[in-house]
């Protein structure tokens, strides 16, 4: 008897002990070594899912919604004239390892920082809103004390832009943005990220870096919700090969995964595995351009008929397997300012007779005369097939010869800005939740993102009016006739698909999934498994 | 023999100037720079981070300030990883590549010269015939077959092992077979043709009439001069190996520095590239170097004055 309860204290001791003692780790994949975790210069989406864990920025994104919520901000209101914008923080923020608090001036400080044009920030432009930004940033002439941005006192910011803009508060929220912590960017230059000199103010600080190979975070003591914050550790791993991750990911070493292609048939009819899988709008989309000055796409007819020409739902359902959604705008859905093509008939469905209709207007019925055509690609096996598909599509319906050709991508992204081919391939991703970032960042005649080379005065009025507009009905038509230019009208692009995220988790991860920015471990919780 | 070794010793030096040059000019020959981006960055940016690089320098003071820090042990700073010096990550992540590679290459040297060597002793029979088809397998299947391969058998069917990445002696065994089979392969292969050629010299023949052991016969008379071969072509393997298989790398997920051979060229990240493709060279003077001084003891016919 005495024996029995000996063992039976013992064992609900360990027990006990094992349970107390439980650690909620979280494995997961960055794909590859950050290039940088430094707020002010980051580009990538790997270096830009750690700095959303460790460094807290005025907005946020909700996850299903995308609507831009308080974070480091608690409110913010703008001006009459829409010109100046206040944002209102929290006083309980502190920086790790000395406590001291996070404050409006460490917000004047990043953003000031990000602009400096010896900083070299990739993401800068997007900052170009606020006043004297410009100036500053290309060497105009500007300084670094006329920048629109001032520290009211410690816990308010203010920002004065160079023309109203209704999507300012996400654009706040944005890594360039996020305060840094001075004392450590002045003391240790670009050393400040090593783990053993940063500090941060979020929900993880980072505890070990090991280059390429692994890096840990901890959760934050410090931070102000710290309660409520579940994962104690997350434990990234830097594992670049899609089908390593794949096996490491049914082995129960990582907690979730991108299921390279070759897998997805299996993936989708395994019992398990097709349980966790789980396919989600991505805020990107595909699409072919066309190089509007180069003969004979100069003549829309002839882009139209292209256009027509792409059997999207047959490469979706056969090449990609991913559930894409056909596009026929350039804007995803999700982001203000999109336009349903499909729904509202704007831009061109695949429809053969169509295709062949055009073509033959423009002088070349069945594809007689018309020359050979170059489609081009940056080099990946995904964008190869993807090609081999469109291309074929295109011989078939039209009658025309198309030669596929692809570079490395850097040597493509100059081919593309000297001499754009007939039709070349490119994609573009949200960073901030609003059409401005689209269809004016790319396609208005003087952006540098521009290699359809499409110039026209009524839709670079049109989106210009638009990113000034304050009234959101406004905009929305603004957008939709700017979308009807650009897809339909003029036929400067052919839109394809807009990506989707696929994802393989584990059932114990209650998850959910960000499309801009990182996602927010501090949100999600482990399961006992 | 010292005169030949200062003269060897002395052939590095435009050895290593001709590779630099080479590669210096190729890599500011092909399109596209460092800070090419799909989102364009502003002139005045690509402006400040070409002088922060020093990229809007001539090209020969470019290359005449990069040498000169090579002399000088520093190799400069990683334009794609801003806050790692080229010396950060060959100090980081070469041991790891050095230990993979010393581990693979002792697979592949001991376990092909043996596989060679029983092969040559039972020429013709069964035991012949498998060791060569194993090591022709090893040949002919490639490391990015091979690797997850065994990953899919050991690691995730058998959990013998675990599922790549790196950090215990448990993670080294699977991509050390890996990258060791395709060098174990040809080892084995040339280990057995030499060792059937140097068996029917005649002195082997004198050894054995003599009444010395077989087993001696073997290791005394025959592998010696039998392996002369087999160092030839292992010298230049283990500069191979040692410098880093991408491939293996990746796929096992070893932060190693294999994958900067080729990440960097296409970053167009030029310390880095200068830097991987120099070490590279001199890893193959040095193994050449050390190869051909072997000679003069595993066969004493040649001499160096």
């Amino acid at each position: 008897m005495k024996r029995a309860l000996v063992l039976t204290f013992a064992l609900t001791l360990v027990f006990g002990l094992m349970a107390v003692g439980q650690v909620k780790s979280l494995n997961w994949n960055l794909g590859t070594e950050p290039p940088s975790l430094d707020p002010n210069i980051a580009t990538d989406t790997t270096s830009i899912q750690v700095i959303q864990a460790l460094f807290l920025g005025l907005t946020d994104f909700d996850d299903n919604t995308m609507a831009v919520v308080p974070e480091l901000a608690t409110s913010w209101e703008n001006s009459e004239d829409g010109l100046t914008w206040t944002f209102n923080l929290r006083d309980d923020v502190v920086w790790t390892r000395t406590g001291r608090k996070v404050t409006a001036h460490d917000v004047v400080y990043s953003v000031k920082r990000t602009l400096d044009p010896a900083t070299g920030s990739s993401y800068a432009y997007v900052l170009w809103i606020i006043e004297g930004a410009q100036a500053f940033n290309n060497e105009e002439g500007g300084t670094a004390e006329g920048v629109g941005v001032r520290a009211v006192d410690d816990y308010t910011v203010e920002f004065t832009l160079i023309q109203p803009a209704g999507y300012f508060p996400s654009i706040a929220g944005l890594w360039v943005c996020r305060p840094l912590p001075r004392f450590i960017v002045d003391e240790y230059g670009d050393d400040w990220t090593k783990p053993e000199n940063i500090a941060t103010n979020g929900a993880y600080e980072l505890g070990v870096w090991v280059h390429d190979s692994h890096l840990v975070l901890y959760k934050s003591p410090t931070f102000y919700n710290a309660d409520n914050v579940n994962i104690d550790q997350v434990f990234c791993y830097m594992i670049e090969e899609a089908s390593t991750a794949m096996l490491m990911y049914e082995a129960g070493a990582l907690d979730s995964t991108a299921p390279p292609l070759e897998d997805m048939d299996r993936v989708k009819t395994d019992p398990v595995l097709s349980q966790e899988l789980t396919m989600a709008p991505d805020l990107c989309t595909y699409y072919y351009g066309f190089n509007n000055e180069k003969e004979p796409f100069d003549d829309p007819l002839v882009r139209k008929a292209f256009a027509s020409a792409i059997d999207r739902q047959s490469l979706i359902d056969f090449i990609l397997k991913g559930g894409q959604s056909p596009a026929q705008t350039f804007t995803c859905p999700g982001i203000f300012g999109h336009v349903d093509g499909v729904a509202e008939g704007i831009g061109y469905p695949y429809d053969i007779e169509a295709a062949q209709g055009y073509l033959a207007e423009a002088g070349y019925p069945n594809g007689e005369g018309f020359p050979e055509v170059t489609l081009m690609h940056n080099t990946s096996e995904g964008h190869s097939k993807i090609a081999q598909f469109i291309a074929q599509s295109f011989m078939d319906t039209l009658n025309v010869t198309v030669n596929i050709v692809n570079q490395e991508w850097k040597v493509y992204l100059e081919t593309c800005r000297t001499d754009c081919p007939q039709i070349y391939r490119m994609g573009w991703c949200a960073d901030y939740p609003d059409a401005n970032n689209w269809v004016n960042e790319v396609f208005h005649s003087a952006s540098g993102s521009n290699y359809a080379n499409y110039t026209s005065p009524d839709y670079d009025a049109l989106v210009e009016q638009a990113a000034r507009a304050t009234d959101p009905a406004a905009r929305l038509d603004l957008y939709r006739q700017a979308e009807t230019l650009l897809c339909d009208v003029d036929a400067a692009i052919a839109p394809i698909y807009f990506y989707t995220i696929v994802n393989l988790t584990k059932p114990y991860v209650v998850r959910t999934f960000a499309p801009l920015g990182g996602e927010h471990w501090d949100q999600w919780d482990i399961l006992p498994h | 023999m010292i005169t030949f070794l200062i003269r060897r010793i002395l052939w590095v030096i435009p050895v290593i100037l001709l590779v630099s040059i080479c590669t210096f000019m190729l890599m500011h020959a092909i399109p596209g720079g460092p800070f090419d981006a799909e989102k364009a960055l502003p002139q005045a940016i690509i402006d400040n981070l070409n002088a922060k690089y020093h990229l809007d320098d001539p090209l020969w003071k470019q290359y005449l300030d990069y040498m000169w820090g090579f002399v000088r042990f520093d190799l400069g700073p990683s334009i794609a990883y801003r806050a790692r010096s080229v010396n950060d990550i060959l100090s980081d992540q070469w041991p790891v590549t050095a230990l993979l590679g010393s581990v693979s290459f002792a697979i592949a040297i001991i376990g092909g010269v043996a596989l060679g060597t029983i092969s040559a002793f039972r020429q013709n029979t069964i035991i012949d015939y498998s060791s060569m088809f194993i090591s022709m397998l090893g040949l002919s299947i490639p490391n990015m077959a091979l690797g997850p391969l065994l990953l899919w058998i050991f690691a995730l069917n058998l959990r013998w092992f675990p599922p790549a990445t790196w950090g215990t002696p448990a993670h080294v065994v699977l991509p050390a077979i890996t990258l060791g089979t395709a060098f174990m392969a040809s080892f084995a292969r040339i280990t057995r043709a030499s060792i059937l050629q140097v068996i029917r010299e005649d002195y082997i023949q004198t050894a054995r009439a003599k009444g010395v052991r077989e087993s001696l016969v073997l290791l005394k008379h025959c592998l010696r001069n039998a392996l002369i071969p087999v160092v030839t072509i292992a010298g230049p393997s283990f500069a191979a190996i040692m410098t880093g298989s991408m491939i293996v790398e990746r796929i096992f997920a070893i932060p190693g520095i294999g994958k900067y051979y080729v990440t960097s060229v296409g970053n167009r990240d030029y310390p880095v590239v200068m830097a991987m493709t120099l070490i590279f060279a001199l890893a193959v003077v040095v193994m050449n170097l050390l190869v051909d001084v072997s000679y003069g003891f595993l066969d004493p016919r040649i001499r160096y004055n």
